[in-house]
């Protein structure tokens, strides 16, 4: 076995997280060591600069790695889920795959059990965090507009909102036609030249990567910035346990290069942040005599609360074009009329809208997300044509509570390609839930036809849409009800630190990254001040 | 080169994709542009390759049982009632065909031009989106804060 120089902190994981852990730290002058198991991803090698770029977002581009199986990619048993995991292994991890939708959670989301009595409340509040998502939006670039009375008053966005189009001003009649909340999304997509960065040339699909960097990757954003602060960046290392040190404390981790020769990094501090499934994975996999049933689990709670963002797709078509082939294809708008708690709605918490941009050829064919792909035959061209470039999709965005059944643990015979145990996930939408998404299926067909929609389709339970993954190493103060404590350190291990979607006690009703960064770099800020 | 079973049986092939996406006025049919991307596909992919192999003779077997020597036998809409026969016998059997389909078709520049896009690739031509005023939001701010403080 190798052994690598021994180094201040090791971060494991170059994503949302990661990155931002590893910039803050190494620009605060602290010795950083990241191991990624994904590569780079060549600006060029993006399908966008081919001409079958819509082919690759089944294949190769999949943002499912059971599909993508790429060398990098570690398989995931969800035959147990109703939702399968997505992401993406590769410096800036799956933010390379991400809409880049940038809300932040609001305050309540961080008062759960106070104000609606279920689930937990977070040791850390909003306006603990507000320092961090300022910080966080100016390191990603946030396209936007301030005053969204659906927030707290927030900095100034660094560029202009992305462009509603046709196909967004049209949904936003919908909405005040109906006097409901609908505000220009943030979105970690540039309109403008910003921080050496070029602006979106509104090509479309983001899902697939941005090849001019224009959306916040943080291969593009944090990384540089880190790598010329001194961080140290290790790509094609799969990191196979974390060990410890006969004091009890995390003192580096064992990993595979990409030749498949085992190496030691040893570290001070591990700072974890590979996701809501990797985490705990690895968390599971590292077992030992002193912690038998995987790191930091005492509790027992290491996989468990696993919460995705279960999503609804609602689909109106139109009876003219929308323009909808172009624009960032996640991001135009977002709705917030039911995001807060009414009881008399039949659920606890509430929901988001988002409306996305128009299908693709091949998207408007097989039905994209609602999955009603459009009738062969005599009727195709009909078919096609009142559907091509003449659809808006609204995506409900649901909170969804924590419960211990569901849960990441080691699948007993899957590995990947070292041998490692496979993550298993097992996940069951919730009764709340089905009911929160149900009302949101019924409000979408209103503003969708509010709109002018002569026609809405929908699908109740988006299968390929975890890209949240949530809950399973969570915060708090109590070291039997969660993983790490209210400064991101593992209540069992107090020199691991947890920092991606696994912290998250509750999910709010929109996209975790910004809030997943901004605690992110929270914690970072407690490494700093305790090595002070 | 060795051809496929699928490449072997081509000219039946052509057909089936035809019959689910038929030429119009305006648009070629599948035979035409989508053949190459699925023949591409399943020497890519074997178990691929036997799927639509082994649905090509359940194709041709389903024209059989309808008194004729083969599928090129029938009239298209005869050829359509014995693809909806074997949808409805065979359903991922037949997904695949038409998945498949509809991909190598809708991926297809000819075809992506005539949806009146650009067939290239995106980049770096990308999307112009003329300017336009911030959006008029004085309704939706005018009803004030709608977060709950906590």
């Amino acid at each position: 076995m190798a052994t690598d120089d021994r180094t201040d902190v090791l971060v494991i994981g170059a994503g949302a997280a990661g990155a931002a852990v590893a910039w803050r730290l190494a620009r605060a002058g602290i010795g950083v060591a990241c191991l990624e198991q994904g590569d780079w991803v060549d600006p060029r090698a993006y399908p966008h600069w081919r001409a079958d770029w819509e082919l690759h977002r089944h294949t190769d581009w999949s943002a499912e790695p059971n599909v993508r199986r790429l060398p990098q990619d570690y398989p995931v048993n969800d035959s147990a889920s109703s939702i399968s995991p997505l992401m993406y292994n590769a410096v800036g991890g799956s933010t390379i795959h991400w809409s880049a939708h940038f809300p932040r959670f609001r305050p309540s989301d961080f008062r759960v059990r106070s104000l609606d009595g279920v689930a937990d409340d977070w040791p850390i509040d909003y306006a603990t965090l507000e320092p961090f998502f300022d910080l966080n939006d100016r390191m990603m670039g946030v396209a936007g507009m301030t005053g969204d009375p659906a927030y707290p008053p927030k900095s100034p966005r660094q560029t202009p909102p992305i462009p509603l189009d046709t196909l967004g001003v049209t949904m936003a009649r919908g909405f005040d036609r109906l006097g409901w909340h609908w505000w220009p999304s943030d979105s970690a997509i540039l309109t403008r030249d910003y921080d050496g960065r070029r602006a979106c040339v509104n090509c479309g699909p983001c899902d697939l990567g941005c090849p001019i960097g224009a959306k916040a990757s943080t291969d593009v954003t944090y990384w540089p910035k880190a790598l010329a602060s001194g961080a140290r960046l290790v790509t094609r290392a799969r990191v196979r346990e974390i060990t410890l040190g006969p004091d009890g404390l995390a003192d580096g981790a064992v990993y595979y290069d990409r030749e498949g020769r085992v190496h030691e990094q040893k570290a001070r501090a591990v700072v974890l942040a590979a996701n809501g499934i990797g985490t705990p994975r690895l968390l599971l996999n590292s077992r030992s005599a002193r912690f038998p049933d995987g790191l930091a689990n005492r509790s027992g709670l290491v996989g468990r609360n696993l919460m995705f963002h279960p999503y609804a797709m609602v689909r109106g078509v139109f009876d003219r074009p929308l323009d909808g082939h172009r624009g960032p294809i996640g991001c135009s708008i977002i709705g917030q009329e039911f995001y807060e708690t009414d009881l008399s709605r039949g659920f606890v918490r509430g929901y988001s809208f988002q409306v996305a941009r128009g299908l693709s050829p091949i998207a408007s064919a097989s039905g994209g997300s609602v999955g009603d792909r459009v009738p062969w035959g005599r009727e195709h061209r009909r078919a096609y044509d009142e559907r091509f470039d003449r659809t808006i999709t609204v995506a409900i965005i649901g909170e969804d509570l924590p419960e211990p059944g569901n849960r990441v643990d080691l699948d007993p015979a899957l590995a990947d390609s070292h041998g490692i145990p496979a993550p298993r996930v097992s996940y069951t939408l919730s009764e709340n839930s089905r009911r929160m998404l149900d009302h949101g299926i019924a409000r979408a067909r209103e503003a969708l036809e509010a709109a002018g929609a002569r026609e809405v389709v929908f699908n109740p339970l988006l299968r390929a849409g975890g890209w949240h993954l949530m809950g399973t190493a969570r915060m708090g103060r109590d070291p039997a009800t969660s993983v790490i404590d209210a400064e991101g350190r593992c209540h069992d291990v107090p020199n691991l630190y947890i920092v991606d979607g696994s912290t998250m006690v509750t999910c709010a009703g929109v996209n975790p990254t910004s809030t997943i960064q901004a605690v992110a770099l929270y914690i970072a800020d407690g490494i700093i001040r305790r090595r002070a | 080169m060795t051809r496929g079973p699928l490449a072997e049986r081509r000219d039946l092939l052509i057909l089936v994709l035809d019959t689910l996406v038929p030429a119009s006025a305006e648009f070629p049919g599948a035979g035409a542009v989508a053949l190459d991307h699925v023949l591409a596909v399943a020497a890519a992919d074997a178990a691929l390759e036997s799927l639509l192999s082994r649905g090509l003779k359940v194709v041709e077997e389903a024209a059989r049982a309808n008194g004729v020597s083969g599928f090129a036998q029938l009239s298209p809409d005869d050829r359509e009632s014995v693809l909806r026969q074997v949808e409805r016998s065979h359903s991922d059997l037949f997904e695949a065909f038409v998945r498949h389909t509809y991909d190598g078709y809708y991926g297809h520049p000819m075809v992506v031009t005539r949806l009146g896009l650009d067939p290239g690739p995106l980049h770096p031509r990308g999307h112009r989106i003329e300017a336009a005023d911030l959006p008029d939001l004085a309704r939706v701010t005018a009803r004030g804060p709608i977060y709950r403080q906590a």
